[in-house]
C-alpha cells in the first residue's frame, strides 16, 4: 500500500540521509540551513531537492535519529530546527564507516584497468 | 532497533494526528513556506527583482504540493482510510444494486442463521462447562447404587473427597387447593455438597440430619418456590404437607440449579423420607455423583472403585457378586445421547453454509463480469491490482457482513424453535442461548466467508488483460475461462453437497417411518394414561391397596363407553422394575445369577383395554385374586428365552429369595409389548394380578383408559372418581397413549427435521446454483445462440445444448456426492433404526431427485436460449 520510492533528485536514498546526519553534527539547523550547507560544502556538485530533503528530515525524526524543535531563524522568523539525537550520533558513526567501506571498494574496482 | 522505535513514533504520531492534525499540517506549512522565503531572499540577493525570486523559489523547490502529502502521509492512517473509503463505495454499490444485494445477502443469512442456532445448541450442550463448582472433576458411575453401599464406598474411597446419591419419587403435595404430585429427590447429604452450588436461601440438609429419625427438613427448588411457596423470602422455617407428613424448608436452592438430567421439586433425606429403602442394599435405585480429589485421574478413580467393587462382592455375594462398577466424567455422560446427532447435525448445517458459500461466490463472479467496464475504467486510470482486489473483498465482506447480522436473527428465532420441538436429550440442558461464544462464531464465519469466498472472484475479476478490455470497451467482457471454470466447479461442489445432505436426510427418514411402523404390541389409539400413587399411611398393606383399585376400577368402567385398566408401569412411561427369577423343575443357578425378567402387575382386563393379542392360554379374569391360585401371563420374549421348546402353559414360576415362596403357574401368552421404545428390544415380561402380589411397597400405578374416540372430556371425569374414592390421592402424567409414543420419537424426529429442513435449504440453494450459472451463460451466449440459430440450428439443439451443459455439472456433481456420502454417512449409522448408512434405494431415489431439480433449473434458461430472436442476437454486439 505504500507508495513507490520516487526519484529523490540526485541522491541515493540512503546518502542524503548520511548527508543530513552530517550536516546536522555540527548543531542544529533548519531544513533550509541543511540544503544550503550540503550545496556549499559539496561546492555546488550536490543539489538537494527540497521534494527529498523534508520527507527525509521527517522520516528521520520518527526514527528517533533527529530532534525538533521550533525556533527562531537568524532573521528572527520561526524555524523548525533539527538536531542530532546520540542514535543519531551513533548511526552516523555507522553510517560513515559503511559509506568510506563501499565507496573505497568501489573505487579500487573503477581504477583496475 | 530503529524499526520498532519508527514503527512506534509513527503510531504515536499517528494517533496524535487523529486529534492534532490542524496543528500539524499548519507546523508543515510553516516549515515549507520558511524555506520558500529563504530562497527567495538568497534570489533576491543575488539580484533578482521580487517577483523574479518569488518565481524562481517556486521552480527550484518543485512540487510543493507533493512534498507535503509525502510528509503529511507518515501521519495519516491511509490505508485504513482508504478502507473507510472502499466501504463508502461499497455500500452505495450495494445500495445500487438491491436485487443482487439481496439475493447474497439472504443466501448468506440462511446458510449462516442455520450455523448459528445448530452451533447455540452444541455451544449450550457440548462446550458450556456444567453448572456446578469445578464441574471438570465430577464423575458419575455407569451403574445404579444403594444408599449402603455409596456409604462403604464414601468411607473406603482414596480417590473422591465427596459423593452422594439421589432418586426421584413421587410425593404428593397436600398444603394447596388439590393434592398434587411433586417430583421428590430423595438424597443423602453428600449430594448437594458434591455439587457444589451453594443455596440460595437457607442452608442444605447436613450430616446429622441425614439419619433414620432425622428431623423432617427439605430444600426447595427455585421453581418450587416461586410456584408454590410464593417466592417468599420468609420461607425459611415454614412447614408443609407432603404425603402425610410435614417438612420444614430449610433452605432453597438458586434459579437454574438442578442436579444433572433431573429437575426434582424438593429435596429431603433418603433416610427421613423413605427409611423403609435405605437399608437395603441390593436395591440400587440411586445416581451416584462423585467428585474427584484434586490431581486424581479418571484411571486411578476406576482403580479405586475397582478394588471397592471387589471388596464388597466379597463381602455381600447376595447381593454384589456380580458388581462391576464404571466411572464416567459427568459432562461425557450427559452429552454422550446427544452428542452424535448434535454433531451430524453440525456438519449438515456446515454443509448448507459451504453450498450458500459456493453460491456467493457465484454471484460475486458473475458481478464483478457486470461490472467489468467500471473495473476496466478504473484500472485505466491508474489504480493497482491490489486496490482493485481490496475493494472487491470489501464489498463481500460487507455483504457477508450484513448476511451474518441478517442470520443472527434468523438464528435466534431458529434456536427458539429448536427448543421448541424438545428433544428429551436436550431438556436436561438449560444454557442454550445466544451467548458471546455465539456471537464471537457469527462475527468469525461471516468474516470468513466474506473474504474466503471473496477473494477468489476478485482475483478472476483483475485476472484477464485490462488493456484488451479497454479496446472493445468491456462490452463483450466475459468472466474469462478462469471465472467461468470456477463458477462450474461451485455449481458442481454444491451438488456434490446437497447430494450428501439429501442422503442423509433420506436415511434418517426411511429410518424413521420404519420405526414409525414398527408394532408397538398394542394399539395405542384411544388411550388415556394416568398416574396414581397411594399414600403410604392409609394404604401400607395390600388388602386397603386392593380395595381401592377394584373400587376405582369398577367406578371407572361404568362410565359409558369407557373401557379401564391399570397396570404398574405403562409402555412408553420410562419406567418398568426387574425382578430375579426361578422356574420350577429347573437345576438351581447360584444366587445372584438368577435370570432378570421385567415384572409387572396388573388389575382389570389390561390386554383387551391395550388390545395386545393374546397368542396362548388365556387373560386374566376376575377369578385371579387374593386367595386364588397365583397366576402369571408371559410374553412371547420370555417363552423364547425360557420355553423355547415346551408348552410355557402350565409351568411355573417364582421371584428368586421373595418373602412367600409360592409357584405362579403360568396361564396365557400376550404378544411382545414395545416397553421401553419402538427401537429397543423386548425384554422377557411377567405380568401378575395386583391382589396376588405380596410387594406392598409397589404402591403406584397407571390408570389405561379406552374410549371410543378422542377422549378428551373424559380426564375430569376421571380425577373425579379418583377422588370419590379418596380425596387425598393425586392424579399426575396425564397423557393419552399416542402423546407417550411420539415423545419416545422425539430425539428422532428433532434429528429427522433438522437434517430434513437442510437438505431441502441444500436442494433449493444448488437448484438456485445451477438456475443462475445457466441462466448467466445463456446471457453470455446469446450471440452464439443467435449464430446457430441463424445457419439452421433446431430449437430443440439448443435446449439440449444448454440443459446437456448443466446436466453435465450436475451429473459430475452427484457422482462425487455419491462417493462422499458413502464415506459420510457411517458417522451417522448409531442414528439409523434398520438402516444401513449405504442402503442403495436411499442413494439412487435421491440421486435422481436432485438430478431432476437440477435439470428443471437448466430448462428454465434453455428455454430462453430458444427464444433467442437470431437477429436481435446477431445485432447485439
Amino acid at each position: 500500500m505504500r507508495e513507490k520510492r520516487e526519484n529523490p533528485g540526485d541522491l541515493l536514498q540512503g546518502t542524503l540521509d548520511l548527508l543530513i546526519l552530517k550536516a546536522l553534527a555540527r548543531g542544529a539547523m533548519h531544513g533550509y540551513g541543511v540544503a544550503e550547507w550540503i550545496h556549499q560544502t559539496s561546492e555546488d556538485v550536490l543539489k538537494v531537492e527540497e521534494g527529498a530533503l523534508y520527507p527525509a528530515l521527517h522520516r528521520l525524526e520518527l526514527r528517533g535519529l533527529l530532534s525538533a524543535e521550533w525556533g527562531a531563524s537568524d532573521n528572527n522568523r520561526r524555524a523548525k530546527f533539527y538536531s542530532l539525537t546520540s542514535s543519531g550520533k551513533k548511526q552516523l558513526a555507522q553510517e560513515t564507516e559503511f559509506w568510506c567501506r563501499m565507496s573505497g571498494a568501489v573505487a579500487r574496482i573503477l581504477q583496475t584497468a | 532497533m530503529t524499526l520498532l522505535s519508527e514503527w512506534r513514533n509513527r503510531t504515536v504520531l499517528r494517533l496524535k494526528a487523529l486529534f492534532h492534525r490542524k496543528q500539524l499540517d499548519s507546523d508543515l506549512e510553516d516549515e515549507l513556506a520558511f524555506h520558500l522565503s529563504m530562497t527567495e531572499q538568497k534570489n533576491r540577493r543575488q539580484g533578482l527583482n521580487p517577483e523574479e525570486s518569488r518565481h524562481t523559489a517556486r521552480r527550484q523547490f518543485g512540487s510543493y504540493t507533493q512534498t507535503k502529502e509525502r510528509s503529511r502521509d507518515m501521519w495519516t492512517f491511509a490505508a485504513f482510510e482508504g478502507v473507510l473509503g472502499d466501504i463508502r463505495f461499497g455500500t452505495r454499490m450495494l445500495v445500487k444494486n438491491p436485487g443482487f444485494s439481496l439475493v447474497a445477502v439472504l443466501t448468506l443469512a440462511l446458510g449462516i442463521g442455520a450455523n448459528t442456532a445448530i452451533f447455540s445448541v452444541i455451544n449450550g450442550v457440548l462446550l458450556n462447562p456444567l453448572p456446578y463448582r469445578d464441574p471438570e472433576r465430577l464423575v458419575t458411575m455407569e451403574q445404579n447404587d444403594s444408599l449402603q453401599n455409596v456409604m462403604d464406598i464414601r468411607r473406603e474411597t482414596r480417590t473422591f473427597s465427596e459423593g452422594g446419591g439421589i432418586n426421584i419419587e413421587n410425593m404428593d403435595y397436600t398444603s394447596g387447593p388439590e393434592p398434587l404430585q411433586i417430583h421428590a429427590g430423595y438424597v443423602d447429604a453428600g449430594l448437594l455438597e458434591t455439587l457444589g452450588v451453594p443455596p440460595m436461601l437457607g442452608r442444605m440438609i447436613s450430616r446429622e440430619e441425614d439419619v433414620k429419625g432425622g428431623p423432617r427438613v427439605i430444600v426447595v427448588s427455585h421453581p418450587f418456590w416461586q410456584n408454590f411457596l410464593n417466592g417468599d423470602p420468609q420461607v425459611l422455617g415454614k412447614t408443609i404437607s407432603l404425603t402425610g407428613n410435614d417438612y420444614t424448608v430449610i433452605g432453597v436452592m438458586p434459579a437454574g440449579f438442578a442436579p444433572p438430567g433431573e429437575h426434582p421439586d424438593i429435596y429431603v433425606s433418603l433416610w427421613v423420607a423413605y427409611p423403609e429403602a435405605a437399608p437395603f442394599r441390593g436395591v440400587h435405585f440411586m445416581r451416584t455423583y462423585w467428585r474427584l480429589k484434586p490431581g486424581i485421574t479418571l484411571a486411578e478413580a476406576q482403580a479405586d472403585i475397582s478394588s471397592i467393587d471387589h471388596r464388597l462382592a466379597e463381602q455381600y455375594p447376595d447381593h454384589e457378586g456380580t458388581r462391576k462398577t464404571l466411572v464416567v466424567p459427568l459432562h461425557e455422560f450427559m452429552v454422550r445421547d446427544s452428542r452424535t446427532a448434535l454433531l451430524v447435525l453440525f456438519g449438515a448445517v456446515g454443509f448448507v453454509l459451504l453450498i450458500a458459500c459456493a453460491n456467493f461466490a457465484g454471484l460475486l463472479i458473475a458481478r464483478s463480469v457486470g461490472r467489468r467496464p467500471e473495473l476496466v475504467i478504473r484500472a485505466a486510470l491508474g489504480a493497482g491490482k491490489t486496490r482493485l482486489i481490496r475493494q472487491a473483498l470489501v464489498e463481500s465482506t460487507l455483504l457477508a457482513a450484513t448476511g451474518g447480522a441478517v442470520g443472527l436473527l434468523i438464528a435466534k428465532w431458529g434456536t427458539s424453535l429448536l427448543l421448541s420441538l424438545k428433544p428429551a436429550a436436550l431438556e436436561r440442558f438449560t444454557g442454550i442461548q445466544l451467548d458471546a461464544r455465539v456471537l464471537i462464531f457469527v462475527f468469525g464465519i461471516s468474516l470468513l466467508t466474506g473474504i474466503v469466498f471473496g477473494i477468489a472472484p476478485a482475483w478472476s475479476a483483475t485476472l484477464t488483460d485490462l488493456a484488451e478490455s479497454l479496446k472493445d470497451g468491456g462490452r463483450s467482457a466475459t468472466a474469462g475461462p478462469s471465472g467461468h471454470l470456477l463458477r462450474q466447479w461451485l455449481v458442481i461442489g454444491e451438488f456434490a453437497l446437497a447430494l450428501v445432505l439429501l442422503v442423509g436426510a433420506g436415511l434418517l427418514i426411511k429410518g424413521f417411518s420404519r420405526l414409525r411402523s414398527v408394532n408397538p404390541g398394542f394399539n395405542p389409539q384411544n388411550v388415556m394414561t394416568m398416574h396414581l400413587q397411594l399414600p403410604p399411611a392409609r394404604y401400607a398393606e395390600i388388602p386397603p391397596q386392593t380395595q381401592f383399585r377394584r373400587e376405582l376400577l369398577s367406578r371407572i368402567n361404568s362410565l359409558p363407553g369407557v373401557d379401564a385398566a391399570m397396570i404398574t408401569d405403562i409402555p412408553f412411561g420410562e419406567n418398568y422394575l426387574n425382578h430375579s427369577l426361578v422356574i420350577a423343575g429347573r437345576p438351581p443357578v447360584p444366587v445372584g445369577t438368577e435370570p432378570r425378567v421385567q415384572t409387572l402387575s396388573v388389575m382389570g382386563d389390561y390386554f383387551r383395554v391395550m388390545r395386545i393379542p393374546v397368542r396362548a392360554g388365556r387373560g386374566f379374569t376376575d377369578m385371579d385374586r387374593e386367595g386364588q391360585p397365583l397366576v402369571a401371563v408371559v410374553n412371547e420374549s420370555f417363552v423364547r428365552e425360557f420355553f423355547p421348546h415346551e408348552n410355557p402353559i402350565g409351568g411355573r414360576i417364582d421371584w428368586a429369595r421373595s418373602e412367600s415362596p409360592e409357584w405362579m403357574t403360568i396361564v396365557g401368552v400376550v404378544e411382545d409389548v414395545k416397553h421401553s421404545g419402538l427401537d429397543e428390544p423386548v425384554d422377557p415380561a411377567v405380568y401378575a394380578p395386583f391382589p396376588q402380589s405380596d410387594e406392598a411397597w409397589r404402591r403406584w400405578m397407571t390408570l389405561a383408559v379406552r374410549t371410543p374416540g378422542p377422549s378428551a372430556g373424559l380426564v375430569d371425569e376421571v380425577k373425579k372418581q379418583v377422588w370419590s374414592v379418596d380425596r387425598q390421592i393425586p392424579v399426575s402424567d396425564i397423557q393419552s397413549m399416542d402423546t407417550l409414543m411420539s415423545v419416545s420419537l422425539a430425539q428422532q424426529r428433532f434429528n429427522m427435521l433438522l437434517l430434513g429442513l437442510f437438505a431441502a435449504l441444500a436442494l433449493v440453494l444448488a437448484a438456485v446454483g445451477i438456475y443462475g450459472l445457466m441462466a448467466y451463460a445463456v446471457s453470455q451466449r446469446t450471440h452464439e445462440i443467435g449464430v446457430r440459430l441463424a445457419v439452421g440450428a433446431q430449437r430443440r439443439d439448443v435446449l439440449s445444448l444448454v440443459v446437456g451443459h448443466g446436466a453435465k455439472l450436475a451429473l459430475l456433481g452427484i457422482t462425487i456426492g455419491i462417493l462422499a456420502a458413502l464415506v459420510l454417512t457411517r458417522l451417522m449409522a448409531s442414528l439409523l433404526f434398520e438402516v444401513t448408512p449405504g442402503d442403495p434405494a436411499t442413494f439412487a431415489t435421491v440421486a435422481v431427485l436432485l438430478a431432476m431439480v437440477g435439470l428443471a433449473a437448466c430448462y428454465l434458461p434453455a428455454r430462453r436460449a430458444t427464444r433467442v430472436d437470431p437477429m436481435v442476437a446477431l445485432r447485439y454486439e
